[in-house]
């Protein structure tokens, strides 16, 4: 076969470039009817265009990808092309299978982490743009340039909040966790993945379509108004809201029907019934802010009034839909990393999960209360006015089961044997920074509190304790507590505690001021501020650089340490849960033969002699260890 | 010994907060119900964050493993430790609530008012008219004891009235009227911001409010020329 035939034969079987070149197909294909809409005369909207052609670039790139592939053969009739699912399932072992559509959850796993990671960096670089402008009163961007990176980094942090636990570790562990070989819908799981790289390009070239200005928030009527880049933000946040509703029934159906033998929902490890109840809350919550998005859309786009009040429309009715996704959000960004914390102290306290079944009931509280606070956010915004007063016993109540996970990290670490090795000094570190995150809750649920705090920096302040402070403190506990087993290395200890201190303190120097700064009534989302908050601003900003600087050792370590690390082993941390009883990294089918499970996953101390799994779990049909 | 540690530090913290003022400027009733929840809250808040800080620092010190493989003792619950602190932390937040709900109904109770303003937003510039009086203003002028209705309107995207001196704001929502009431305690100039964002302007739209005494707040109604049109 010539060079070209050969070349040929491989764009006609499933790939990046396939996906790349179907993406570019469809996105004329999507255009196409507008331009031939135009050339006759009718006056097109470029929102139209934007619009049809991404949608066209969607589906072009997934196609090209090979999501519909088997599909469509199993539709048709025709048999499936047997090495393309054998190239799906990853079993192409070299790294060449992280760029392609593969239905293997580690490699899933793996390509969410790493593009949520880079993620994190970009915004990261974001924010520390934003402390320039705010390091001296003054402007150093035009305004429009201000408000375009300050929506920039807010959006696509919450992306990385979103989905760097849940999409990463999550799908990662989740299977291996509960003795399964796959998630339920392993195909789903990939398209879930696959949808996110078109949303986020479309997301980070906004500035092109002349950027965005109303904040991830969006409320009406700015965004009406606002520049052909609100459109691209509106795009890419419902694009990622289907990924997250595809991925959250995989988790839901995944952990009840995929569970290894003896794997009763009372023995599952705390960061499952963490996802379990994530996930529920994605499922129900997402496509309520995605019907609030595409109505914003639609009133840009084909003059639907949803949101108009010179035609009925209601700007508040958007307020309350975005929030009835957007506050159970924070949840979704939070619990994951309760899990985490939970599934690392027992670890490193050598100690059971003190309370486990209260913590168990604590998150799924939580899930049913995160659906009854969304209107604390409208305290002043000029809602019906009895609203406030059981919004205000609902989102204090929610306080209690979020108490219980500081209560059951302490009961776990009291009398413990600790080993502060990484991983648990995040955990650490997250009690501090979420407990002030927390405490400071209370103020903005607290109506007459909230009518001076709302919309100052103090909000800035408390939402980035709780998210950084719980997310992302959470995804690190998790990241260097799980690195030896997706990389089958140890993490540099000396590195990792390097970071872990140079970003903890770098982010309380940065953000504590800022609830000063907000008391004193310094407004959210502003370029400029009273010259006499300079000195206090210019501190927060060095200290945001700081933490912007930490992130480089923790690059350095990362990437060094899975390319030359000392080798792991299946267990560096001799924890007791299932997915370190195999080789780190897992084997492609994750166990050879199913564990049984036969007690719960915390069995630390002295009546815990046995393993957590029975010994015939790792044993052949010969009954003989392998 | 944890306990002694938590319980001096918490009277300590407590006696520290007690009686302080968190807002720079309290300069209407509204902002002292407003500061008062603020010290109230603080005062909460301290044993709280000082019982985790304890616990968390005394363990780290207390509990750390030597180099052994030593394990700790498997406890896995403490069935009333357990429902003790669910119980502790329902009662105090169900009385934090409590506590709001008064401080709200002091705040936004009443519906009498001895003066009606409307504050009209729009990109990027408040206007404020008086209604009874027939007078309209850049800027906002208030007489000092009387309790304000303030009408906030807007004539585009979604502004918010934000008086921090005064602790209290509210949004300007198109298509509706909203209400804030307020009731000036100290004289002087204050800064109104809008609190919501609403575009470029944003940053820069500002006004002032000056409180006056009832006599000069008269006098300079008098110097206003009578609104036109509507």
């Amino acid at each position: 076969m010539t060079e070209s035939g050969t070349r040929m034969a491989r764009l006609r079987r499933p790939s990046l470039a396939r996906g790349i070149l179907g993406g570019l197909a469809g996105l004329v294909i999507g255009a196409l009817p507008l331009i031939v809409a135009a050339q006759l005369g009718t006056e097109i909207k470029p929102g139209g265009f934007l619009a049809l052609g991404y949608i066209g670039l969607l589906l072009g790139w997934l196609a090209g990808l090979g999501t519909f592939g088997p599909w469509a053969a199993w539709a048709l009739g025709r048999p499936v092309n047997t090495e393309d699912q054998a190239a799906a399932h990853g079993r192409g072992g070299d790294w060449t299978r992280y760029f392609r559509f593969t239905t293997d959850h580690k490699v899933i796993g793996i390509q969410y982490l790493l593009a949520f990671l880079a993620l994190f960096l970009i915004a990261g670089v974001l924010a520390m743009v934003v402390r320039l402008e705010l390091a001296q009163p003054g402007q150093i961007f035009a305004t429009d340039t201000y408000n375009t990176i300050m929506s920039t980094h807010g959006t696509l942090m919450i992306f990385v909040a979103l989905n760097t636990i849940v999409g990463g570790l999550g799908n990662y562990f989740v299977p291996l966790m509960i003795g399964a070989r796959d998630m339920a819908f392993p195909r789903l799981n990939a398209l879930s993945f696959w949808l996110v790289p078109p949303a986020l390009l479309l997301i980070l070239l906004n500035p092109l379509f002349g950027g965005f200005d109303t904040g991830w928030t969006a409320y009406p009527p700015l965004s009406r108004q606002a520049e052909l880049g609100e459109q691209a933000f509106l795009l890419t946040f419902i694009t990622i809201g289907i990924s997250s509703i595809v991925s959250a029934v995989n988790f839901l159906v995944t952990v009840a029907r995929m569970r290894t033998t003896g794997m009763s929902m009372m023995r599952l490890p705390i960061f499952v019934w963490s996802l379990l109840v994530t996930t529920a809350i994605v499922l129900v919550a997402t496509s309520v802010v995605a019907s609030a998005l595409t109505m914003s859309l639609f009133d840009r786009l084909i003059g639907t009034d949803f949101f108009r009040p010179a035609a009925g429309g209601d700007p508040i009715l958007y307020q309350h839909l975005f929030w009835f996704y957007s506050h159970p959000a924070v949840y979704v960004m939070a619990v994951p990393a309760f899990g985490a914390v939970l599934e690392v102290v027992p670890v490193f306290a050598r100690k059971p999960l003190f309370a486990y079944r209260l913590a168990v009931l604590s998150f799924v509280a939580i899930g049913v209360l995160s659906f009854m606070v969304w209107a604390h956010h409208m305290f002043v915004s000029g809602m019906a006015e009895f609203f406030h007063i059981p919004i205000m016993i609902s989102t204090e109540l929610i306080s209690v089961p979020t108490g219980i996970v500081f209560f059951s990290a302490l009961g776990t670490i009291w009398l413990g044997r600790l080993r502060f090795a990484t991983p648990m000094l995040w955990v650490f570190g997250f009690i501090w920074c979420f407990l002030i995150g927390g405490i400071t809750g209370v103020y903005l649920a607290d109506v007459p509190t909230d009518l001076v705090l709302t919309d100052t920096y103090f909000v800035v302040a408390h939402f980035h304790y709780t998210i950084v402070g719980g997310m992302i403190f959470g995804m690190f506990a998790g990241l260097t507590y799980w690195f030896p087993k997706f990389t089958g290395r140890l993490m540099s200890e000396r590195l990792g505690k390097i970071h872990f201190w140079w970003f903890t303190l770098a982010f309380n120097a940065s953000f504590m001021p800022m609830f000063w700064l907000g008391i004193q009534g310094m407004r959210r989302r502003i370029a400029d501020y009273p010259a006499e908050l300079g000195e206090l601003n210019l501190w927060a900003s060095v200290a945001a650089w700081m933490i912007g600087l930490s992130m480089l050792v923790f690059v350095y370590n990362f990437i060094r340490s899975w390319a030359r690390g000392p080798l792991a082993g299946a267990n560096p941390w001799r924890a007791r849960t299932l997915e370190w009883q195999v080789t780190s990294p897992p084997p492609v089918e994750n166990f050879e033969h199913l564990p049984v499970v036969s007690s719960g996953p915390y069995e630390y101390g002295a009546l815990a002699a046995g393993p957590a799994i029975q010994p015939t779990a790792f044993s052949g049909p010969d009954g003989r260890p392998r | 010994m944890a306990f002694a540690i938590w319980a001096v530090l918490s009277v300590l913290g407590v006696a520290a907060v007690v009686g302080i003022q968190i807002l720079p400027i309290v300069a209407s009733r509204e902002a002292v119900v407003v500061d008062r929840a603020l010290v109230a809250l603080t005062v909460v808040s301290v044993p709280v964050l000082v019982f985790v800080v304890v616990g968390m620092l005394y363990s780290a010190i207390r509990f750390r493993a030597g180099d052994d493989d030593a394990e700790g003792p498997p406890i896995h619950g403490h069935r009333r430790l357990e429902a003790g602190w669910v119980i502790g932390t329902f009662v105090m937040v169900i009385g934090l609530a409590a506590y709001g709900t008064i401080g709200l109904l002091e705040i936004r109770g009443e519906q009498l008012a001895d003066l009606e303003v409307r504050a009209d937003a729009k990109q990027w510039a408040w206007e404020f008219d008086y209604p009874g009086l027939g007078i309209a203003s850049e800027e906002l002028v208030l007489p000092v004891g009387q309790r304000i209705r303030i009408t906030v309107i807007s004539e585009d995207v979604v502004h918010s009235f934000s008086v921090p001196a005064f602790g209290v704001k509210q949004d300007a929502v198109p298509g509706r009227e909203t209400q804030l009431y307020v009731t000036p305690t100290l004289t002087g100039k204050y800064g109104i911001q809008c609190a919501e964002l609403c575009g470029l302007g944003h940053t820069r739209m500002v006004a002032s409010v000056t409180v006056m005494e009832p006599a000069e707040f008269d006098a300079w109604v008098a110097l206003q020329p009578p609104q036109t049109g509507d």
